[in-house]
């Protein structure tokens, strides 16, 4: 029980920090170049991810285990993961939108945008290749979710600061954009070796 | 009628091209490029993924009722994608093997989704394998002129083969994430002057 | 509004219906290439680290996988199997071949890992596997420099992590392997 404990602690710091992904597995870079101008935007961006990719975590660890590993059709991988976080968005949406009107003012806009969010299908497909269980499954998409929460919000910051900068012409947008995650990427490097499972 | 076919083809070369222009794209861009073999065959890749969706959608788009199109279009992309996964681990087992994660992931690249719901829904099927080539090539040459100054840089070499000699210090930093977001984003700045200048 | 929605239904079961059947074509047509290709790179493996062996048997002991290795006399010369444990980035998977006559490592051979390009990675390089090439058993020491003792394994520049690492995996392969076949023969 201790040690299981340990290794779902362990999956969950590595997840966020070590591996995070979107400055270490080039996960989820659209959202992060797109939805990082503002901290407030981008938090809700964040908290919109995170709660989508606990959710797809689950979903699929059991579609794979009891449906396409159960009868050997580990063909219809791709297809069918891509449906159920299809799915999962849009009835997160409906969920959201009647439930609690002001939590939809504020994710609302973003969640048609996860669906394609490469984050989110590769957490699906990182899970079966790490060969987890359920409850790991489920804290390694927790995990993934605050870890790129932490990324794009801190990338937010930065560009909100940089407003005020003098910034070349050509560099403007994109381009400076991607430089800073480069540095920050550089910065996540010192937490390599941090966590050994 | 040819001649209007090329200006399909051209756009996406240059003028919208996918990842300087549009910046789209963007995870496989800065994933697979640490080497040349590796940005050349996820162009390739993509590019099959994109063109053959791109024929199948433009051919059927009247078939599709308009509020499921983009469920049917990420049906028929994820099935060419899952194609081209097991035939590269059947065939080029060393190349499904350092790409990995990121053949899948061509079924959430924007790319793809984006051009059939801008083009092959609304053209007919010559022009959308015109647009598809354009594009396909517009994203390859910019991965393989990426991993070509990433892996030279990084490694001193170009396909695997030596070419700066052991004088040279690599940058290891060029062939890891943060070295890939810094020289795209210059490569990015870098079009931005051209650009500029051009006009 | 009904017939809408049941023609949206249908033309997305129609698209998925056929392309279900289609990949399991794709699949049942890939799928021997895909395992010959398997087969090969185990093989390959075996041969790596197992060298004099002819044929190579899988079994399986007390819930774990064993390569056994046979000379063409039908006598056993050596044992290997598979290993893993976290690495510098993520969890490193390698293949350790032993002879248990002799107590001694024949080689190893890196199946999977994400060490960094160029420091990390060279643990799949010569120079840096050939320190357990003949290596006693026993608790390795990873140096920075020549190594000076049979014990001492020598850590790849800018990446000590990483070759402790896989030496701590060595280690502990070695002692199951032990621990199972006893110390001798």
């Amino acid at each position: 029980m201790v040690e299981e404990f340990r290794v779902v602690l362990l999956v969950f710091l590595s997840t966020v920090l070590v591996n995070n992904f979107i400055l270490v597995k080039f996960l989820g870079i659209c959202p992060f170049l797109g939805v990082s101008k503002q901290v407030e935007t981008a938090f809700s961006m964040g908290l919109a991810t995170t709660f989508v990719m606990t959710l797809t975590a689950a979903a699929t660890w059991l579609i794979n285990t009891y449906i396409l590993v159960a009868f050997n059709l580990p063909f219809l991988r791709y297809v069918s993961f891509i449906i159920v976080i299809a799915s999962l968005v849009q009835f997160v949406e409906m969920f959201i939108r009647k439930s609690s009107p002001v939590l939809y003012k504020a994710l609302g806009i973003f969640l048609p945008l996860i669906t394609t969010n490469c984050a989110i299908l590769g957490l699906a497909l990182l899970i079966p290749l790490n060969g987890y269980n359920f409850i790991t499954s489920v804290v390694f998409g927790l995990g993934a979710g605050i870890g790129f929460t932490l990324a794009i919000v801190l990338m937010a910051g930065l560009r909100e600061k940089l407003e005020f900068g003098d910034v070349p012409e050509v560099l403007k947008g994109v381009p400076i954009t991607l430089i800073l995650a480069g540095l920050m990427a550089m910065a996540f490097m010192g937490f390599s070796g941090l966590i050994s499972i | 009628m040819l001649k209007k076919l090329f200006v399909d083809f051209k756009n996406g070369l240059w003028r919208e091209n996918p990842i300087i222009v549009l910046v789209i794209g963007m995870c496989p861009t800065l994933a697979v490029t640490n080497t040349v073999e590796n940005g050349l065959a996820m162009g390739i890749a993509t590019s099959f993924v994109l063109l053959s969706s791109e024929i199948v959608i433009s051919t059927f788009k009247n078939y599709i009722p308009n509020n499921v199109r983009i469920p049917s279009f990420i049906l028929i992309i994820a099935t060419f994608v899952t194609f081209t996964d097991y035939f590269l681990k059947a065939f080029f087992p060393d190349i499904a093997a350092s790409l990995s994660l990121f053949i899948p992931l061509i079924v959430v690249n924007c790319l793809i989704l984006g051009r059939q719901e801008a083009f092959a829904s609304k053209n007919p099927t010559h022009r959308a394998i015109a647009d598809a080539l354009g594009m396909g090539l517009g994203f390859t040459w910019v991965l393989v002129l990426l991993s070509a100054v990433r892996e030279l840089l990084g490694m001193g070499s170009i396909f695997g083969i030596e070419i700066l000699g052991s004088w040279y210090q690599p940058m290891v930093i060029m062939v890891l994430p943060a070295g890939a977001f810094i020289s795209l984003g210059i490569l990015v700045g870098l079009m931005n002057y051209l650009k500029r200048r051009g006009n | 509004m009904d017939t809408k929605i049941s023609k949206l239904i249908l033309t997305l079961t129609v698209i998925g219906i056929i392309s279900a059947i289609a990949l399991s074509f794709v699949y049942q047509w890939t799928t021997p290439y895909i395992e010959q290709h398997q087969m090969e790179a185990r093989e390959e493996a075996l041969r790596d680290v197992i060298p004099k062996a002819q044929e190579y048997e899988e079994v399986e002991k007390e819930g774990q996988i064993f390569f056994e290795g046979y000379n063409s006399g039908g006598n056993r010369t050596g044992v290997a199997m598979i290993a893993s444990g976290p690495g510098y980035q993520n969890i490193i998977e390698l293949m350790v071949g032993v002879n248990l006559n002799s107590q001694k490592v024949y080689g190893i051979k890196i199946l999977t890992h994400e060490e960094t390009p160029g420091l990390g990675a060279r643990i799949t390089g010569d120079d840096y596997k050939e320190n357990y090439i003949d290596k006693p058993f026993g608790d390795y020491n990873v140096v920075k420099r020549e190594p000076q003792s049979e014990l001492e394994v020598e850590a790849i520049a800018g990446a000590t992590i990483s070759s402790k690492s896989v030496a701590k995996i060595v280690e502990n392969a070695i002692e199951q392997i032990q621990d199972v076949y006893g110390g001798g023969a």
